[in-house]
């Protein structure tokens, strides 16, 4: 009885494996829509963070929706919406192939670590659009969306400087690589600008991917700042940023209720990841440029080359709301507007790491 | 008849796992006669999801074949992934010093990594030298651990795993990166360490997919893996030892011996991975390359009964595994390439979990108990 169980359930299964394989596009793409494919980095969509941002853009290019159902600012682009997370680094190229090899419009990958991979896959569909964000390629069919972190950086740095009661501020960089050094750079240049006094503390978690993923070790780093005389720290760290928050937070408030330590988020808003601890974020909207780059594909508008996200469209801010409006002062927001103002206007130039 | 009864577990074990796979995408909310359509069209079609499929089985072919080996001799060797890193980062080395890797710097002017500029029949068969020979270090070192202080195997691969990682991290971001590459990769090895790809020479295989000639090498190593074990004295002792480690030593077999030796064999095997990886695919070594073959080379041996032919035809199916989930990931509606772990988590318990059916099976005359 039992056998015969066993064998009814085996040919069930051998039937099914049999009928499904002879049926290889089932899903029939929708038709007519501009479809995307987007491959993301090692940390997953839902890192909170960089990914998260990026999956946010072409979200709400797909729905007009933000991925927890909120509406966007900006319309839906109609567009057909695809993604993979490739979870280790062997994946990336096949991720990126499977979107080419059925000719999607256009194709994002998010992250530097994708760079010389998706040279090799643009090369071999030159009739396909491609988005790299973070990375830089020189093919024409390749968009570069790049940011000016340096100058974010400098105004959240101004900041720093100015609500610190020591003079001393700290900066927690994830990997230690050029990237991150734009993000220190500025930082300190804006903080000399704002206090010449000012000394500024920089340290990174390490030197592997790990580095974007050890909020112990954040932690760490962050109370070493604070025994120094840190009172602002500045992290650029991914998760690793997150022991940062845990360590001004652990420093406590003073008898007005005010924390006596802060720390500075950076790429998405982390304002109310700790309300009250968290001064500012230094946010680079990858939404916006993901966004744009999808309406450009969808306008016929795409071109390769960089697109580089200043401060003038918001490509990089502070961000102020609800969680942090009481904790900066109003002269300092309007110096720091003013500095924006300049920075814009080129008459203040904020050194770029990535280019001495 | 020996043959088919070997084949019936495995197979079992795998239709049940679709099954139950198939009952876990209806539950989530895609049809899984659409989801399995994609996961084994994108995975057979020809020619770039057969080259695809076979480069991702290439590794675990390898993989698969250092566990089986270790495991006939009654070891269970955990630190396949120590032992690929460890060789990886050596096939590198190789082919960086002795293939004159030169590269652009900051201002332009070049930098040196090589000492000699050697000829591909030199450079290609060392760097595979150096591949198997480190690997098979880094593997007989637990070997003579457990031989000499009877120190398990399982807790002293584990260990070796995490130095492995560090110590080729160590010396990837201290002296062989690129300056100011943020990637975590060894500069290029030298052209003449590049090993061929399959499409340059199998008509209606294009150049690009990665499948190259560690493939060949993989199924060669299937062969001489039989014939290691099955044909040949050592092959019988270390067999001998992992049947019964007392029975060996009183019949005068050296078991301290044998353990070295089937570790050292295995640890050769993993190292292979190495080669299909630095000179066939990304021509550097590169951080984190590897998807856990080591671990998941456990399962295949497991699937594949710890026998050559066993291994392949597990490691093929497992590379159909990973070639299909990348695609159900981006094209199904709401199932993620998750769906490929729990398959292959069915799939191993299943398999483990073989006394199961055993019963009903022997009842009915169909099977005997497996014989060594």
């Amino acid at each position: 009885m039992k056998l015969r169980m066993f064998l009814a359930a085996a040919l069930v299964c051998a039937l099914l494996v049999a009928g499904t394989s002879c049926r290889q596009e089932t899903r029939a793409d929708e038709k007519g829509k501009i479809r995307v494919g987007i491959v993301f980095d090692i940390g997953g969509k839902d890192d909170r963070s960089f990914n998260a941002a990026a999956y946010d853009g072409v979200k709400c290019a797909e729905t007009g929706r933000h991925p927890d159902g909120t509406p966007c600012e900006k319309p839906s682009l109609g567009i057909m919406l695809r993604d993979v997370e490739p979870g280790n680094p062997t994946s990336i190229e096949p991720a990126m192939r499977a979107f080419a090899e059925r000719g999607y419009d256009l194709i994002i990958g998010v992250g530097f670590a994708q760079a010389p991979i998706m040279e090799t896959v643009a090369k071999d569909y030159p009739n396909i659009n491609f988005a790299i964000v973070d990375g830089a390629s020189e093919l024409p069919n390749v968009a570069s969306l790049v940011f000016k972190e340096h100058e974010g950086s400098y105004l959240v740095g101004m900041i720093a400087a100015k609500e610190s009661k020591t003079g001393k501020i700290g900066f927690i960089g994830g990997m230690d690589i050029g990237l991150i050094h734009r993000f220190a750079k500025g930082y300190e240049e804006g903080a000399k600008a704002a206090r010449p006094d000012a000394e500024v503390m920089v340290n990174y978690v390490g030197v592997t991917d790990g580095a974007w993923n050890n909020p112990g070790k954040g932690k760490e780093l962050a109370l070493a700042q604070i025994g120094k005389g840190a009172d602002v720290i500045f992290t650029a760290a991914g998760n690793s940023g997150l022991g940062a928050f845990d360590a001004v937070e652990q420093a406590g408030k003073d008898s007005s209720g005010r924390a006596t330590h802060f720390v500075i988020g950076v790429d998405s808003n982390q304002n109310c990841v700790k309300p009250g601890f968290v001064l500012t974020s230094m946010v680079k909207r990858v939404d916006n440029a993901v966004y744009q780059i999808v309406s450009d594909v969808v306008e016929k508008k795409f071109k390769g080359g960089f697109h580089v996200y200043g401060l003038e469209a918001d490509g990089v801010a502070y961000s102020m709301d609800k969680c942090n409006q009481q904790l900066i002062g109003p002269d300092v927001l309007q110096q720091a507007e003013q500095a924006k103002q300049k920075i814009i206007a080129g008459q203040v130039k904020v050194t770029d790491a990535m280019k001495q | 008849m020996k043959l088919l009864r070997e084949l019936l577990f495995p197979v079992i074990a795998v239709l049940v796992a679709f099954v139950v796979g198939g009952v876990i995408v209806w539950v989530i909310g895609d049809n899984p006669f659409e989801v399995y359509g994609l996961l084994l069209g994108s995975a057979l079609t020809w020619p770039d999801g057969i080259g695809y499929t076979l480069f991702y089985a290439t590794p675990l072919i390898f993989t698969g074949l250092a566990v089986a080996v270790a495991f006939r001799c009654g070891l269970l060797n955990i630190g396949a992934e120590g032992q690929l890193y460890a060789a990886a980062f050596a096939c590198a080395w190789v082919s960086i010093k002795l293939g004159g890797t030169v590269i652009k710097g900051f201002d332009g002017s070049p930098i040196a990594y090589g000492w000699a500029s050697l000829p591909a029949v030199l450079l290609v068969p060392l760097a595979l030298a150096a591949a198997m020979v480190v690997g098979g270090a880094w593997g007989a070192v637990p070997g003579w651990l457990k031989a000499r202080f009877g120190a398990h195997e399982v807790i002293t691969t584990i260990m070796m795993n995490f130095i492995a990682v560090s110590l080729v991290s160590y010396f990837t971001q201290y002296y062989y990166k690129a300056p100011g590459d943020p990637i975590m990769e060894s500069v290029p090895i030298g052209e003449s360490a590049h090993i061929a790809r399959l499409g340059s020479f199998v008509p209606g295989l294009p150049e690009r997919l990665p499948l190259n000639v560690a493939f060949l090498l993989a199924i060669l190593a299937c062969v001489l893996v039989y014939v290691f074990l099955w044909r040949t004295k050592w092959g019988y002792e270390i067999r001998a030892t992992g049947a019964n480690p007392s029975a060996a030593e009183y019949g005068g077999i050296n078991v301290r011996k044998q353990i070295i030796l089937a570790m050292a064999v295995s640890g050769a095997l993993a190292g292979m991975v190495g080669i299909n990886e630095v000179l066939g695919y990304r021509y550097r070594y590169y951080h984190e390359f590897s998807a856990s073959y080591g671990f998941t080379g456990i399962a295949v041996a497991l699937l594949g009964r710890n026998h050559p032919v066993g291994v392949f035809l597990a490691a093929i199916l497992f590379g159909m595994l990973i070639r299909g989930g990348i695609f159900v990931d981006a094209f199904s509606q709401h199932v993620t390439k998750d769906l490929v772990e729990v398959l292959q988590a069915i799939v191993i318990l299943f398999v483990a979990a073989e006394a199961l059916f055993r019963g009903p099976f022997s009842r009915f005359g169909l099977l005997k108990r497996s014989k060594v």
